[in-house]
């Protein structure tokens, strides 16, 4: 797919970094340039677990305010600046899910998030660069039950009584089922690391 | 396949399922934030799976945000910076806004306690922890004039991200302390302390075990009532049940605040 990294996407990416250790070097101008960035990839990660637009927006907005005032924890070292932003969204969306002001669970797959503007799709791909990670090929590989219940509990914040609920399951089976499945992924994952 | 044994569940699979957003009851989740803080190799565990994890978040569908979303950021930034830059002129007082600072202090505070468990565990001795973890408060008979202002100080301490916090009011003129504790739920197996942080640098002082879901009134003794004021911080830590135990460090701090005047 569009995994390689384009000298387009490379650069994309590095302009993303040094804008985060600007912002971690005090300068709020940078703010908007991460904001036009990346707003729509996180924003698809927000809405895709609270379900809501209007939460989603919120949440939005509590990931940038956030990242503004912490923007010094990112360490440009350690991690690719959208993968780093784009789990510190996740972290900040399943935080408001589990304060309780929204439903629990979130979109079905098939009505998630509808695009109403593909041109940002571009700037986004150029940023994105990681499709063909490890990880992929290692959730696939695992047996169901334990694959999809870890996709509903990463892209949906699904807890684990929601999950043992929906497979009508005792709790403990599904702890079983999930806490074996991420064994596997990480004997499979570090195999590729 | 539907085997119901319960897995070995280590530290790392502990780590597995803070990244993956699976801990969710109050008190797990206060732990794991707790280590987030305090243990570097859990931090490091967790962190590692959440990088290994964030690839997939490429399969989520992107969407475009409402135009003015962008500019609510730029009023709350713009509102912090205004306030941050109020409190460092008005000097001292701006404790609160400035995380670095509170980081710096809270760091500097685990230092200290490290080295100070002995005199902590003499100062608790003041507040006694009875079987029922209500904290007992030695009454002081003269009561003491260190704070002039009569104002009720405040400070709110939130916990985590979980947008639960403690409200922490304290009346000068009666030397009463509120604690709530409303919407935290206990699970039998830790207790939650709160300490005061003099801002004289001293060894930091038990305000007793928190009573969840309560709103708990106490009063304070003098060598606790004289350190009150303006800025000065509050951390809760999480301890085993009935509070800190003589002659140990105290517990991973999990929450942090301070007072402000009203």
């Amino acid at each position: 797919m569009a995994a390689k990294s384009t000298p387009a996407s490379t650069e994309a990416r590095e302009a993303l970094r040094s804008a985060m250790v600007r912002l971690g070097e005090g300068d709020s101008a940078a703010l908007e340039q991460i904001y036009s960035a990346t707003r729509v990839k996180l924003f698809g990660i927000c809405f895709r677990i609270l379900g809501d637009q209007k939460e989603a927006e919120d949440a939005l907005q509590d990931v940038y305010v956030n990242l503004w005032q912490r923007a010094g924890r990112y360490d440009p070292e350690r991690a690719s600046p959208i993968s780093w932003l784009a789990t510190f969204a996740r972290n900040r969306a399943i935080d408001r899910l589990r304060t309780g002001k929204v439903r629990g669970g979130a979109v079905a797959v098939e009505e998630a998030a509808p695009l109403p503007d593909a041109a940002p799709l571009a700037d986004q791909m150029m940023i994105d660069g990681e499709r063909a990670a490890r990880v992929h090929t290692c959730l696939e590989q695992l047996d169901d039950p334990a694959r999809s219940n870890i996709r509903a509990a990463f892209f949906d914040g699904s807890t684990y009584a929601q999950l043992a609920e929906s497979a009508d399951v005792p709790l403990g089976t599904m702890k079983s089922w999930i806490r074996r499945g991420m064994l596997k992924l990480r004997t499979c994952l570090e195999a590729g690391e | 396949m539907s085997d119901e044994t319960e897995i070995e569940r280590g530290d790392a699979m502990i780590a597995a399922e803070y990244a993956l957003g699976l801990l969710l009851e109050g008190e797990e989740l206060l732990m794991a934030r707790g280590r987030m803080a305090t243990d570097a190799d859990f931090a490091a565990d967790v962190t590692q799976w959440e990088k290994r994890l964030a690839p997939l978040l490429d399969e989520v569908a992107p969407m475009v945000p409402s135009a003015e979303v962008w500019a609510r950021i730029e009023d709350r930034v713009e509102a912090q910076r205004a306030a941050q830059a109020e409190a460092e002129l008005s000097g001292g007082g701006g404790a609160a806004a400035n995380v670095v600072m509170l980081e710096h202090r809270v760091r500097r505070w685990q230092w200290t306690a490290a080295l100070t468990s002995t005199a902590a565990a003499v100062l608790f001795g003041f507040i006694a922890i009875t079987g029922n973890r209500t904290p007992v408060i030695v009454p002081v008979n003269n009561p003491p004039e260190q704070i002039a202002e009569a104002d009720p100080l405040v400070a709110q301490v939130p916990i985590g991200e979980t947008g639960l916090r403690l409200d922490v009011t304290y009346i000068p003129e009666s030397e009463r302390m509120l604690v709530g504790a409303i919407g935290l739920t206990a699970d039998g197996v830790h207790d939650h302390e709160l300490w005061l942080v003099p801002a004289d640098g001293s060894a930091l002082q038990s305000l007793g075990v928190v009573a969840p879901g309560e709103v708990r009134s106490m009063e304070l003794p003098e060598n606790v009532t004289r350190n009150m004021g303006e800025g000065v911080q509050l951390v809760l830590t999480r301890e085993p049940i009935g509070g800190k135990p003589e002659g140990v460090d105290a517990g991973p701090v999990v929450a942090e605040g301070a007072f402000s005047q009203v």
